[in-house]
């Protein structure tokens, strides 16, 4: 699904957002990305879905070369990608509905198809009760549901989360993975960014470690710990 | 228009709407600023317009008048000699004959009740003469002058008289105002178009999350852009009506305020307003200085990611 070859991101003043980062992952992977502020974890996801250019080497996500992407090529790659943000990035003015239709707008569905799939979603991540209330009006686990609904709505076969919990309380966050962990179970190729260890304990897969910008570990599932290996908790 | 494009437009429409919902304001700033310059530029619309229409009705009555040498006058054979000729030239639109007789008393109608100033005269001094009626294209002082000199060389004619002095003055007047127009049309639309690019900026700033989000679950450039050039087409047609009217309100208000200077300026024609190709000019160049002015600004739009 995802491969980089010797990828860098060096900004103006010679920082490294990313240095010399070659890795694959494989369609249907788990993947966590981690590693303290700053190790650019961000950064890779952001090249990913096309927020930016790598300054070298070659990202090639579901058979596209990113890399070499024109801008007007983006937004079709990006139709294929549900991206989860931490903090939400959510549309003030529109109701928790239209937040999560808005991704089937832009694919051009039919309104009735629209309505159908998102009300569907929304309801299947518990918020069927909320479809016409402003985002501010809900609390940050019901925000970040209404974006993880907003990034599944599309069956995306990439999903991408940039530290999804990083602004709610154990429980919620607990929840939260669970949704992912339930989009992966259906197929959804997931990397999440997090420096959470809680997370990283509770869902055994492969790991990512990321230092200053260096990918410094790959840990695949079977060398980690048979105790950190728990079944996730089915979605409530 | 496929389904598709058809429920894109229909999606950019709400969009559109829901964006001059959501910024009332600058919506009104846009279109009261747009308003202001169509309606300046309405007004020098109807000035040149109606000059112009004051210097077609002085030149349906232009003509150049050839008066022949004087003494007993020419023969029917070089009269039709002299009227072939002038109607061969080009430019000209009909010839009349007028005999010393027929001139005396033309003269004599126009004086009136001080006709009786013409008994004492022994003979009738004044000359035969034609009267040249012009083509419209051939009214420009230039085509008048060199019509004229070609008349005047002609055997027969003593002298030729067209009312330079009037022509030449009403059309450098026509002139100065068409130059001085266009120069300050071209700076209106200049700084109508940089208001509205000025307005669909703060409109962009205003909306800069909700782009930064579509443009993050995969919308297209067009798809963010189109909303805001439906804004810009909306903005100026409300603009247009909005400036017709007031322009038409002002007209007729100002009709018997001003009456006696416009009777001084344009004579007896009625000052006329705008007819239905005029309305429909303003309303195109206000949908297209909106629009001029979303794509303006939406310019470095398509370089950010």
């Amino acid at each position: 699904m995802i491969q980089m070859y010797h990828v860098e991101m060096r900004y103006p003043g010679e920082t490294y957002g990313l240095r010399d980062i070659s890795i694959s992952i494989e369609r249907g992977e788990f993947v966590f990305l981690t590693g303290p502020s700053g190790a650019g974890k961000t950064t890779l996801l952001r090249l990913l879905f096309g927020a930016e250019h790598p300054t070298r080497g070659q990202i090639v996500v579901a058979g596209r070369n990113v890399s070499r992407l024109s801008s007007a090529s983006i937004p079709e790659l990006r139709r294929q990608i549900g991206v989860i943000f931490q903090d939400f990035k959510l549309l003030p003015q529109r109701s928790v509905f239209e937040n999560v239709g808005i991704t089937l707008e832009i694919a051009g569905l039919p309104r009735r198809e629209l309505r159908a799939r998102a009300w569907s979603m929304l309801r299947r991540l518990g918020l069927g009760h909320r479809l016409d209330h402003r985002p501010r009006a809900l609390s940050g686990g019901e925000q970040q549901r209404v974006a993880i609904a907003r990034a599944l709505v599309n069956d995306p076969p990439l999903l991408l989360a940039d530290e999804p919990t990083g602004n709610l309380d154990p429980d919620l966050a607990l929840d939260i993975m669970d949704i992912i962990a339930d989009a992966h179970a259906r197929g959804t190729t997931v990397i999440v960014a997090t420096h959470d260890p809680r997370l990283l304990e509770r869902y055994p897969h492969r790991r990512l470690v990321l230092d200053a910008g260096r990918l410094v570990m790959d840990r695949r599932p079977e060398s980690i710990p048979a105790s950190f290996r728990q079944v996730s908790r089915p979605l409530s | 228009m496929d389904s598709h494009q058809l429920r894109r437009l229909r999606s950019a429409l709400r969009s559109g709407v829901r964006g001059i919902r959501a910024t009332p304001l600058i919506f009104a700033l846009s279109v009261s600023s747009m308003a202001a310059g169509l309606l300046l530029f309405g007004t020098y619309l109807l000035v040149v317009q109606n000059m112009q229409h004051v210097l077609e009705r002085f030149g349906n009555e232009l003509r150049i008048v050839a008066f022949l040498n004087p003494g007993a006058g020419p023969g029917p054979a070089a009269v039709a000699a002299l009227r072939s000729r002038f109607e061969s030239l080009e430019g000209v639109s009909s010839v009349r004959f007028i005999d010393s007789d027929g001139a005396l008393e033309r003269l004599r109608r126009d004086l009136g009740r001080e006709s009786g100033i013409l008994d004492g005269l022994e003979k009738n001094p004044l000359p035969a003469s034609f009267e040249i009626t012009l083509a419209p294209e051939s009214r420009s002082s230039d085509a008048i002058e060199a019509l004229a000199a070609d008349i005047s060389g002609s055997q027969g004619v003593d002298e030729v008289r067209w009312g330079e002095d009037w022509v030449q003055g009403y059309s450098r007047l026509l002139r100065a105002v068409v130059w001085l127009g266009a120069a300050l049309g071209a700076f209106l639309m200049l700084v109508l178009c940089t208001v509205v690019a000025g307005t669909v900026r703060l409109a962009l700033y205003a909306r800069t999350d909700e782009i930064q989000i579509q443009r993050l679950v995969g919308a297209s450039g067009l798809f963010v852009r189109l909303p805001f050039y439906l804004e810009g087409a909306l903005q100026g047609a409300v603009a247009a009506s909005l400036a017709i009217g007031l322009l038409f309100g002002l007209f007729q208000l100002g009709l018997p305020i001003l009456g006696d200077l416009l009777a001084f300026l344009l004579g007896p024609l009625a000052p006329a307003f705008f007819g239905v190709p005029q309305i429909a000019l303003l309303f195109v160049i206000g949908v297209t200085l909106g629009i001029g002015g979303a794509v303006l600004s939406l310019v470095k739009l398509e370089e950010t990611r």
